[in-house]
């Protein structure tokens, strides 16, 4: 298929615009002398490990959970996928000194049951910590990438004889891996640039060099790292466009009706992960709070949280469309989509600067939701882009070459086959850009109006504080209302598999 | 809890209500009661650093109940990451904060050496103690470095009045190198003791030490008797004893040295006017300064308010004599850090 005139100008705009925090850093990087020491290199290995790690872990808990929320037929079906997803909610600082109090000698579980456990610290307990705030990347894509898949070709290879479960790993699973591997690259990604959770846990990683220099006011110092840094996400970055899609045909997907036993065993094997990663977390700031008794707590917060997060959601889907498009179209099209990840891998406390840098160039909206959500946007681009990509590769370019010669132009093949084909992957990338932003920290902290609270802040306010009882509250409301988003969202995918000439439309 | 609220409810009504309600506390000379103050009228733009545990958000409460025409807008972040958007700010031109409070003199010294402090009056720096008075900044509330020690297993006895000692004493020690208020601690020992004395110090400290990611770590880690003492900042050991009053911890000062530092959190002036130096004015007064002692445990920097419950005045203690501004010079201590591989 021959590309769209003008589908590449969008794309490099945007480009352009992920790019700008970096040439900020570039900027800011000119001129500083680092002193690159012996331990850089322990350090490198260090975060190559936990970065490994952390994907690993994401993959073994996301993709049967995808499978499990793609296919099968469960009661209270999207209360499950929406709780599975709300990790993603939770900043994994939280998560991390969570286990860290929990677990261990003399810790609150030895104290609530009497059991003595190992500790979380080092670097299993990171991995696994990350692996539970980050698994719903890869839940989420690869749910995605199974859901536009017909069920006709898994159907075909049972009747010739296939195990259920053998279908699933040579039929379904191939075909889905770019959507495991864009997950898997994300959760990397977050690996990479998380300071909080190896901090808490005692795992030396290259992102604590960057905070040291950045708290030291060597901001220059801290650009040059995270520069460093780039050359690894640059790496990770490439290996994860070798996994590209492949077309599929549009037809209904898989249901699997489980028998209520079967359901049963499914559910309560699903309970684990969001008794770890949601509940325990809850629990211990519920215990604090009785011990530190109850405080007020001000409602406008968790709505500054939503209508930022929402906004963002929005626009970046909106941004993340050209970029997603232009990405199976050439080289430069790859390259420009390539680059939108970058960012991703970057500290989050030097990303916030150099969009201050960046907002700065708008005086008049500084400060304001405008920069802001635009802010949100440029840090969580990747998480659409990649759920639009995944979405728009398998799209069947037979019905391109049917629209045209039926006369459609590139704008009506646009609106009257891309986006209803691809409303899946829009969803997806909504939820994503959703949830990550409900946990944003430092853009909001130094971007937002002045005075607007979220959830996010608020917790970081109280956990910086020691005021660990005052954290439930807001705690329990970032996952409900992330919940809530999330629920709002899947209804919109719902009625788009409704719509005609969608994915899940009759078959001709 | 019962202590905290009525700590909480005195304040609110001597900041609030006509009354001077903190009986027991006589305001001497520097000190100033919130009565005598102007009341704070117009728009501030506050750029709240935090970090280190600083507990400030009751006195602004406070402070804004008191004064209902003040437009008190709060940005709170890490204090280097403030500092660095009030440069980024100040080089595109625009200004929003009218006054930076910095839990760290590094911060101050970031935003000082652009030219963005404003001075101060003299009237406003002298009811400070002598020590603690500077032209362009104004500390607010000190915290001391500390030795946490695990009572279990150690008495206080045998820990050493000079921190320079501390390395021979055959104690396993916990410290947080990442920490800024741990890098601040070796700045100063380099400013007492000169670069080679701190070198040599941190490779007769290395192979006893374990390193945890902040001070609230340490002393948890302490009172878990993982290691015998740690290097923190006062306050963590006295809020997890006010939670804990069993806590098998307990502190240890040096002697005029670098492991008995006194460091500021402090407040800058970015605007011009009588706005933010009145409002530095509160910050100073009897009330506030008690609040953020026996509240947020902070060592009141003004004469006639007593030091939070379990730390000694610090006319008993010795800390050393040092300049504040002395301890932004951050970058040869990251080196010496790196250098002797304890970063």
């Amino acid at each position: 298929m021959k590309l769209p005139p003008g589908s590449y100008l969008p794309a490099a705009c945007v480009a352009a615009l992920a790019l700008a925090p970096i040439l900020v850093l570039i900027d800011l990087a000119a001129g500083a002398d680092v002193l690159v020491g012996s331990q850089h290199l322990s350090l490198l290995i260090n975060t190559i490990i936990l970065m490994l790690g952390t994907a690993l872990g994401a993959l073994l808990i996301g993709v049967p959970l995808a499978f499990l929320l793609a296919f099968v037929r469960l009661p209270l079906a999207r209360l499950w996928l929406v709780l599975l997803a709300a990790p993603l909610a939770m900043p994994s600082y939280i998560g991390a000194f969570t286990f860290y109090a929990v677990f261990g000698r003399g810790a609150e579980l030895e104290q609530w049951i009497g059991l003595e456990t190992p500790s979380a610290s080092g670097m299993l307990g990171a991995c696994i910590v990350m692996a539970l705030y980050t698994y719903p990347f890869v839940m989420l894509s690869t749910r995605a990438a199974l859901l536009s898949q017909d069920a006709n070709l898994i159907n075909a290879a049972r009747i010739l004889g296939l195990p259920l479960l053998q279908a699933m790993l040579r039929v379904a699973l191939p075909r889905a891996l770019h959507g495991v591997a864009a997950g898997a690259l994300l959760a990397a990604l977050y690996a990479l640039s998380d300071f909080g959770t190896p901090a808490i846990l005692n795992v030396d990683t290259f992102t604590r060099l960057i905070y040291v220099e950045y708290n030291a006011f060597g901001l220059s110092q801290a650009a040059v790292f995270s520069l460093h840094l780039l050359a690894l996400v640059g790496l990770v970055v490439f290996i994860e466009s070798r996994f590209s899609g492949m077309e599929e045909r549009a037809g209904r997907s898989l249901t699997l009706h489980p028998g209520p036993l079967a359901q049963t065993v499914t559910l309560l094997s699903v309970l684990p992960i969001i008794a770890l990663s949601l509940l325990l977390p809850l629990v211990l700031f519920s215990v604090w709070l009785v011990r530190e008794g109850l405080a007020s707590f001000d409602a406008t917060v968790a709505v500054n949280s939503v209508v930022a997060a929402l906004l963002a959601a929005a626009v970046a889907v909106l941004f993340a469309l050209p970029v997603a498009v232009a990405a199976g179209r050439g080289r430069i099209g790859w390259l420009l989509e390539r680059v939108t990840y970058l960012g991703f891998g970057i500290p989050g406390i030097v990303m916030g600067t150099a969009l201050v840098y960046l907002g700065l160039k708008l005086p008049a909206l500084y400060q304001t939701l405008v920069v802001l959500v635009l802010a949100l946007v440029l840090r969580f681009l990747p998480l659409a882009v990649g759920a639009l990509r995944g979405a728009i590769e398998q799209l069947d370019t037979s019905l391109y070459k049917a629209g045209r010669v039926l006369g459609a132009g590139p704008i009506e093949l646009f609106t009257r086959l891309t986006v209803p084909l691809t409303a899946r992957g829009v969803f997806a990338g909504a939820a994503l850009v959703f949830l990550e932003a409900m946990r944003e920290l430092p853009a909001t902290l130094l971007l937002a109006p002045t005075g607007f609270e979220t959830l996010a802040t608020y917790l970081w306010r109280v956990y910086e504080a020691g005021l660990f009882g005052r954290a439930a509250i807001p705690g329990l409301l970032l996952v409900c209302l992330s919940g809530l988003g999330l629920a709002l969202m899947l209804a919109g995918e719902r009625r788009a598999d409704t719509m005609p000439g969608s994915t899940g439309a009759e078959p001709c | 809890m019962k202590r905290r609220q009525f700590l909480h409810k005195a304040l609110h009504s001597a900041l609030v209500g006509s009354a001077l309600a903190t009986a027991g506390v006589t305001p001497s000379v520097g000190a100033t009661s919130v009565d005598s103050l102007p009341p704070l009228k117009g728009k501030l733009t506050l750029y709240l650093g935090r970090g280190e545990g600083g507990l400030y958000e009751n006195v602004l409460q406070a402070i804004q109940a008191r004064n209902p025409d003040l437009e008190l807008g709060i940005r709170r972040g890490p204090t280097a990451a403030l500092a660095n958007a009030i440069v980024a700010e100040s080089k595109a031109g625009v200004r929003r904060a009218d006054v930076f409070w910095a839990v760290d003199t590094g911060a101050v010294g970031l935003v000082s050496e652009r030219g963005l402090a404003r001075p101060l009056p003299a009237a406003l720096t002298h009811q400070l103690k002598p020590q603690f008075r500077y032209p362009n900044f104004c500390p607010v509330s000190g915290r001391i470095r500390t030795l946490p020690f695990f009572t279990e297993a150690v008495t206080a006895g045998r820990i050493p009045q000079s921190i320079m000692a501390l390395p021979d004493a055959g104690l396993s020690v916990g410290w947080a190198p990442s920490y800024a208020a741990f890098q601040s601690f070796v700045t100063a020992m380099r400013v007492l003791e000169g670069d080679t004395a701190t070198e040599r110090w941190l490779k007769a400290m290395k192979p006893v030490a374990t390193p945890f990611a902040g001070e609230l770590g340490v002393v948890l880690a302490v009172e878990r008797g993982e290691v015998d003492v740690g290097f923190a900042n006062h306050y963590y050991t006295l809020r997890l004893k006010a939670g804990k009053p069993d806590a098998s911890v307990s502190l240890a000062f040096t002697r005029e040295d670098a492991g008995c530092l006194v460091n500021a959190s402090s407040v800058v002036a970015l605007s011009d006017g009588a706005l933010p130096v009145d409002f530095m004015r509160y910050l100073l007064t009897t009330e506030v300064q008690s609040y953020l002692a026996d509240e947020a445990y902070e060592i009141p920097l003004i004469d006639g308010v007593a030091p939070p419950e379990g730390v000694p005045a610090l006319d008993a203690i010795a800390p050393p004599r040092i300049d504040l501004t002395r301890l932004a010079d951050l970058r040869p201590t990251l080196d010496l850090l790196r250098r002797t591989q304890v970063l």
